[in-house]
């Protein structure tokens, strides 16, 4: 981890990096590092560390899209690129896909990987920052981020980026770890957070610390109400949330007035 | 805030709709027929579970199953549990569909067409076997358990045919079927009498009460 960055951990532009304080410009940096780890195995150790549920958690995503042809999808932190996929066939050959993610290890992974699936007619592949979105304003139907937001190091200024680039009409799908509603599964979930979660990422992608900050960086995520409000505050209307899993992942929705 | 746990239920639709493609893929001469349905949307609410389940058409080869979905349906059918166990169940679709308590919303035709698709499906289950175990092994067994359904099949039949004769000859637990039309012929013809002789009594009394008042 980067000393120096550490070492302004009470300056009023830290920001959380897990459990640690960091200045704020070093976040993106650190978060890339971390992905730049995990990216050839992402996909894999999702799999392994959700028991393949969260196939399940992006299917529902998918349906509450209503995604339509013709229509144009921002897939923001894609990365590998499984939700771009299925947009692909659903908005059809006179719609579009944007398939964005601030990490050049994980795009290069989920381009190969749509590449293999034949899904490329549709779908454009764009390094971006979800915190100043490099789309015209009312430009998109429908944006999704999965497990993304909480990566992002100043998530209110991601989310006035995200209704810039929205159509009046359009819909935000964020898609993020949150927190269980109930103690007893909290507290399974925190033994399984930083127990077994570290362990599995020492084994099959050789690197703990990674995955430790994956587990951190989810407790210090906003819960429901408080994105809830975040997103109301961002100026999103009919905001509301499906709690899935006893509420270990939550999908959030809101609409361009 | 929603009353079901959407990952529960998108975990029961992902594992039906593999199955039902899978035995669409061992129907290849049902394809034609479904291709000429595909973009049909179909809404079932289940209304004692609070439940909604949207069934499309994708294509020949291909159903998706939905928990949401914003598009108009071709057809929406709404009923409880006991209603749609009792359809599927039942040797008669049409009559049970409309003589049970499913309230039915938009094309009925979408939705009989798409149970008459089903009805003829043909599946090969022999395919898979054969692909897996080789052509001998394969027909050996998928004919082993063809020989069984038919068996079991029979049974089922024969056994039901015992019951019911038991029930009505032996037993003579339950009415013949005749006997009950006619009982309920009798009852309904009793009904009807009731009824007429109830309103000739309340034309006389409105002409008694209006003879009063006018004396």
């Amino acid at each position: 981890m980067n000393d120096e960055a550490t070492s302004n951990a009470d300056r009023d532009d830290a920001t959380d990096f897990g459990f640690t304080r960091v200045d704020r410009e070093a976040k993106a940096g650190m978060v890339r590092g971390v992905f730049d780890s995990v990216a050839s195995r992402y996909d894999l150790m999702n799999d392994l560390m959700s028991g393949g549920v969260h196939r399940l958690w992006k299917r529902y995503t998918i349906e509450l899209s209503a995604a339509r042809p013709g229509q144009t999808i921002l897939d923001i932190a894609g990365g590998t690129g499984d939700l771009a996929a299925r947009f692909s066939r659903l908005v059809g050959p006179e719609g579009q896909v944007i398939l964005a993610d601030i990490n050049a290890a994980m795009l290069e992974v989920g381009r190969d990987r749509l590449i293999d699936k034949g899904a490329t007619g549709n779908i454009e592949v764009v390094q971006a920052d979800a915190q100043a979105l490099p789309f015209k304003d009312n430009s998109v139907d429908c944006i999704t981020i999965a497990f993304g937001l909480r990566n992002v190091t100043d998530k209110t200024l991601a989310l006035r980026s995200m209704l810039r680039v929205l159509r009046p009409g359009g819909r935000l799908l964020v898609l993020e770890f949150s927190k269980p509603t109930s103690a007893l599964l909290g507290k399974v979930y925190d033994q399984y957070s930083f127990q077994i979660l570290p362990a599995m990422g020492r084994l099959i992608a050789q690197d703990a610390d990674s995955y430790r900050y994956l587990a951190e960086s989810i407790r210090k995520h906003p819960d429901q109400e408080t994105l809830l409000a975040m997103m109301e505050e961002a100026g999103f209307g009919e905001c509301r949330y499906h709690n899935m899993t006893g509420g270990i992942v939550a999908l959030h929705q809101g609409f361009k007035p | 805030m929603t009353q079901h746990d959407p990952a529960l239920l998108s975990a029961a639709l992902a594992g039906t709709e593999r199955a039902l493609n899978q035995a669409i893929a061992l129907a290849p001469h049902s394809h034609q027929e479904l291709d000429a349905v595909s973009g049909t949307l179909l809404g079932i609410e289940i209304t004692t579970l609070d439940l909604n389940v949207y069934i499309e058409m994708v294509t020949g080869t291909e159903v998706r199953l939905m928990a949401h979905c914003e598009r108009d349906t071709d057809a929406f059918v709404r009923g409880t549990l006991e209603d749609f166990a009792a359809l599927a169940t039942s040797e008669d679709p049409a009559a049970t569909l409309i003589n049970s308590g499913i309230e039915l919303e938009g094309s009925s035709a979408s939705l009989i067409t798409l149970q008459q698709v089903i009805a003829r499906m043909e599946i090969d289950w022999e395919a898979p076997l054969v692909d897996l175990l080789g052509d001998v092994a394969g027909h050996q067994i998928a004919e082993g358990l063809r020989r069984f359904f038919r068996w079991g099949e029979g049974a089922r039949a024969s056994l039901k045919r015992q019951v019911s004769e038991y029930l009505l000859e032996e037993g003579r637990l339950t009415p013949p079927k005749a006997e009950l039309e006619h009982f309920y012929d009798a009852v309904q013809s009793v009904a009807m009498r009731v009824e007429r002789a109830q309103s000739q009594v309340e034309k006389l009394l409105a002409k008694a009460a209006a003879r009063g008042t006018s004396q």
